[in-house]
């Protein structure tokens, strides 16, 4: 039984278009806005198979620099978030590539952001319904759930410890 | 509790002498250990974002940045407004409202995810008509959506809910079907006349591919949400009329799994078939991946 409350039958509140291109997207984002403490000064992102494909038309681009702002996914501002991250003083650059060799799913995005002293690698799929996985951390493989309605701040002092312990 | 099927769904509500969108409730009380205001609440809360999509998109006749779609919600209200519309009041509204959401979503406002965004025109657009042309509070609304989820639940653990998945019977198929069942219940109906109009609503939309224009949300998905609704209309008044579906609803769930799973690659989503394959349907992906480039 994947489903399992009345909330995943109606829900989330999202901005559109689509709850696995948009909605899940703001959610990686967002986890890695939490993971370096901010907005980034400076993030590089690879949208891979169908992000490369539709980024366009269902606003991934938006939706993902949304997250990285640290909006969350009902945020009606990540219609305009490219203005804002240019307010914010956040750089960006996008690159497009045809399909994604360390995680095999159509919608993946890999993130380099950047924040003080903090560089972070972050990889990322939108799995349907809202649902996404953070695949990779700097290169180190991991299987992180994300629900739009997840407490993101604690789940991500969480993995922090335990890849600084892993890593030490 | 645990609800796996129609057939329990049915007995549940004997049993316990309750509607569909009681168990719902009882039953996610239960799971989270949320107490049922809490949950009422929450789920309120869905419902006011729902109108505040239904109104933002009556009012707004721009388009989507795609540009290939936005402006049909003010054409479908201005007309519907002049009491002139073939479907009546109820179809009527419906159409409109759910347009107003459908449209919404593609200009990417916020919207309520029924069961997906792709499908979120349907419920609002039979919930604020019934609203509007029969008086229902907003309270009876809230327990629409509950008798909606427990529905969507049943078939969404029992087949898909995604177009990826399964075609847009799944999606669009799924939120009409429960929307046929949510408008008999707030009509009276018993729960069996209403999972009995949940099964006439998905057999009509058996087989529907997602065919989407460019892999976008907006043709045919919006159009679809807006007669999704004229369906949902119809096959309550079937079942309230005790009108029975040969096949039981379970099968019918089962039937539509079976059909999605036998489809095609190319017609779930991929945007490789159908609609996306025709002759317009690839100059407007050409012409948007121009945009694109000259970025």
């Amino acid at each position: 039984m994947e489903f399992q409350s009345c909330f995943d039958i109606i829900g989330p509140i999202m901005v559109g278009p689509s709850s696995s291109h948009t909605a899940g997207v703001v959610s990686i984002g967002k986890f890695i806005h939490e993971w370096i403490g901010g907005c980034p000064e400076k993030a590089d992102i690879v949208f891979y198979d169908s992000f490369a494909e539709t980024y366009q038309g269902h606003g991934t681009d938006k939706a993902l620099l949304g997250g990285l702002l640290g909006m969350d996914t009902d945020d009606s501002r990540i219609k305009h978030s490219l203005e804002w991250a240019k307010e914010s003083g956040m750089q960006y650059e996008f690159d497009f590539e045809d399909s994604c060799i360390q995680f095999d799913h159509p919608n993946t995005t890999i993130v380099t952001a950047k924040r003080g002293g903090c560089t972070v690698k972050v990889g990322g799929a939108s799995i349907g319904g809202g649902l996404s996985k953070i695949f990779m951390i700097n290169d180190e493989m991991v299987d992180i759930r994300l629900s739009t309605d997840e407490d993101l701040a604690a789940l991500v002092k969480q993995y922090h410890q335990e890849l600084t312990i892993n890593q030490k | 509790m645990e609800i796996q099927s129609m057939t329990e769904l049915i007995e549940a509500c004997q049993r316990e002498q309750k509607t569909i969108g009681e168990i719902m409730l009882m039953m996610e009380a239960e799971k989270s250990g949320k107490d049922e205001e809490t949950i009422i609440h929450m789920m309120e809360e869905r419902l006011i974002k729902m109108k505040e999509a239904v109104d933002s998109g009556t009012a707004d006749a721009s388009a989507a940045p795609s540009g290939i779609s936005g402006g049909d919600a003010v054409k479908m209200s201005n007309y519907i407004s002049q009491g002139k519309a073939l479907s009546g009041s109820y179809i009527g509204d419906a159409m409109t409202f759910s347009m107003a959401t459908s449209e919404s979503n593609a200009r990417m406002g916020v919207i309520v995810a029924t069961p997906t965004a792709g499908a979120a025109g349907i419920l609002p657009g039979v919930l604020f008509s019934l609203h509007k042309n029969d008086g229902y509070a907003y309270k009876d609304l809230v327990m629409g959506l509950f008798t909606a989820s427990m529905l969507g639940y049943v078939i969404a653990n029992r087949s898909f809910i995604s177009g990826a998945a399964g075609g847009c019977q799944a999606e669009v198929g799924s939120a009409t079907a429960m929307a046929a069942g949510t408008i008999v219940e707030l009509k009276g109906g018993t729960p069996a006349q209403a999972v009995n109009a949940t099964a006439l609503a998905m057999k009509s939309l058996l087989g529907l591919v997602c065919d989407p224009v460019a892999g976008l949300v907006e043709v045919p998905c919006i159009k679809r949400n807006v007669i999704g609704t004229s369906i949902a209309f119809s096959a309550a008044d079937l079942s309230l009329a005790g009108v029975e579906s040969r096949i039981p609803c379970d099968e019918v769930i089962e039937a539509m799994y079976r059909v999605g799973k036998e489809m095609p690659r190319t017609l779930k989503e991929t945007a490789l078939g159908g609609l996306a394959t025709t002759e317009t349907g690839k100059r407007v992906k050409d012409q948007l991946s121009c945009r694109k480039k000259n970025l």
